[in-house]
């Protein structure tokens, strides 16, 4: 291929390319747009204001939602980092009894559809009175990253050398120090994958914060806004901005985090 | 596109296995056998309780709640009539047709990210800023994604608009009507996986040798020849594992995206199974009824991924 045709081509390609990124980043410009327009200015079609954010903080409980997006995400995280953690060092470096009958149950738990076990679920959640109580949700999310989180853990634990551990044991330490002291630090990387991943999740997801948290006042944002925009009630601008409120953080994680997730995402492909 | 992490393709589960029986741990003398054994058991305990209590005694009790007619307090054992039940209810197939639909989807959802990361792997002027462009919806819910497709397809929405300005005018509101709204749904799926697909394919082509595509060129074959005969063959490991992915998002994750855009209808247009278990328990109150629906679910997807496996291990051998 000659110079001018090849440079034609890559032209060509960066044309497809940039038709693509309109495709997919229009949804936000549409978003950002319409959220700085009055209801009035959105059927007008032209115009701009910050009435509909006023409207938004004004008239609905976002702040506190997002507060118990908060609360209920990092927790949910919190606990799966640290269960993911002691269970895949235990699994990869430690000889128990029936531990590779465990490690095949955890593992299998990720094939389970969250449908298929949720009514159960909410009616023992519920004869513990959990519902609306933020414990509630944070198990139920918690034990949902357990088998991906565990898998992660202890595919990474496998790879650091056993003779790091066997030196320090024979200096008298205990499986505890080994734990804190080595596998904890070396385990940064793969601790950060699990959490961005879990955050995105937890954060968006609407059938579990549905369920279990049902007031507006303990409501995550996710779900919150999913009811409000289900009723058909709310002005679209005013749920335009709502939206960019709720995704705010998530898109925040992706940002510092993107190659965490990617990592993640394609964990499962092998090497 | 949440849900990427909950159902992890099989082949990884495979490995994971094959590796516990493999790997050595920590070798340690028989004074230490048992601190060890004990540490073992200490250290999966957090993880086990909460794996047990909330995720293997469910998907237990779902199965037993299946042969009961039971109202979340009350349940009589009735054995296998639900599934009589559900068989020979003309919803049901309904609902199973547009989880048929789905799959219809999902060649779209495969080829299109397969050809633009082809293209993206021309790395042109601006690529990484493409390709996290690209990336970019994997962070946002499905709720977002749902309310802004709502005003894409609405009948003033966004599509009609567009299209009147190109010279077609339509008024159709294509949530309003079952086939239109199910094939709304489709589309928005489409768009949100795009992003996933792709970065698995571009992973996958960056794997690939170079000097494949040199030879390729030099014998003056055309992009389209090097894309259909060398790319896609290459890369079959991604793009079952795209496929199988997808799959099961298609099936386990839109809950949300169906929740808000459509509530499942018109009528049955868009209920899928998944969704079709909420409605009947927490619309209709029929636990015992809707605990057989997920039991259907956890069987096509546990399948899904068993056939996965084999795959897997046929290529494998």
């Amino acid at each position: 291929m000659t110079v001018a045709g090849r440079r034609i081509k890559r032209s060509a390609i960066f044309v497809v390319l940039c038709v693509v990124v309109a495709v997919m980043l229009f949804p936000f410009v549409y978003m950002l747009l319409t959220s700085f327009r009055s209801y009035d200015q959105f059927l007008a079609g032209s115009g701009f204001s910050l009435d509909s954010w006023q409207g938004l903080f004004d008239e609905l409980p976002v702040v506190q939602q997002m507060i118990n997006s908060a609360i209920v995400t990092v927790s949910a995280v919190a606990l799966i980092l640290f269960t993911s953690t002691t269970a895949g060092f235990a699994f990869a470096k430690l000889r128990f009894p029936v531990a590779p009958l465990l490690f095949v149950g955890i593992l299998a738990g990720m094939m389970i559809p969250v449908q298929s076990i949720i009514i159960p679920e909410f009616v023992n959640i519920a004869n513990v009175g959990l519902i609306n109580q933020y414990p509630g949700p944070i198990l139920v999310y918690a034990a949902l990253g357990i088998p991906f989180g565990t898998y992660l853990m202890t595919t990474y634990f496998r790879g650091v050398p056993n003779e790091l551990l066997e030196a320090s044991l024979m200096d008298g330490a205990s499986y505890r120090q080994i734990f804190t002291g080595i596998m904890l630090p070396l385990a940064i990387p793969a601790l950060v994958t699990v959490a961005v991943l879990q955050f995105i999740q937890i954060w968006g997801d609407l059938l579990i914060g549905l369920l279990f948290l049902n007031q507006p006042d303990v409501r995550t944002i996710t779900v919150g806004l999913a009811t409000l925009q289900s009723a058909r009630i709310i002005p679209v601008p005013m749920i335009m901005a709502g939206s960019i409120l709720s995704l705010l953080p998530a898109v925040i994680v992706y940002l510092f985090f993107q190659r965490q997730l990617i990592a993640g995402l394609t964990m499962g492909m092998g090497k | 596109m949440p849900g990427a992490d909950r159902v992890r393709d099989a082949a990884a589960f495979d490995r994971a296995v094959a590796d516990a029986e493999q790997t050595p741990p920590i070798r340690s003398s028989g004074r230490l056998r048992r601190s060890e054994r004990r540490a073992g058991a200490i250290f999966v305990i957090p993880a086990v309780i909460l794996y047990a209590l909330l995720l293997a005694l469910p998907i237990v009790q779902t199965f037993y709640y299946s042969l009961t007619k039971w109202n979340g307090i009350d349940s009589t054992f009735i054995g296998l009539a639900n599934y009589q039940r559900l068989f020979s209810d003309p919803t049901f197939w309904r609902v199973v047709m547009n989880n048929v639909i789905l799959l219809a989807a999902i060649p779209f959802a495969i080829l299109i990210p397969l050809a633009v990361a082809f293209l993206l792997n021309e790395h042109v002027f601006g690529w990484r800023f493409f390709r996290s462009s690209y990336f970019l919806p994997t962070a946002i819910s499905w709720v977002v994604i749902g309310i802004v497709a709502v005003r894409f397809f609405a009948q003033r929405g966004i599509l009609n608009s567009l299209l009147s300005t190109l010279g077609i005018p339509v008024t159709t509101d294509m949530l309003a009507s079952e086939y239109t709204a199910m094939l709304a749904v489709a589309i928005t799926f489409i768009w949100s996986v795009f992003g996933t697909n792709t970065i698995i394919f571009i992973t996958g082509m960056a794997t690939l040798d170079r000097d494949v595509y040199e030879a390729s060129r030099v014998d003056g074959a055309s992009g389209f020849a090097t894309f259909r005969y060398i790319t896609v063959p290459l890369l079959m490991r991604f793009i079952q594992f795209a496929f199988i992915l997808t799959l099961i998002t298609g099936f386990t994750a839109l809950f949300s995206l169906i929740f808000v855009m459509t509530s499942g209808g018109p009528g049955f247009g868009t209920t899928t199974l998944e969704f079709y278990v909420y409605q009947t328990a927490f619309a209709q109150g029929q636990f015992g009824y809707a605990a057989a629906v997920g039991v259907v679910l956890f069987v096509v997807v546990f399948g899904i991924s068993i056939i996965q496996l084999r795959l897997f291990r046929d290529r494998s051998d």
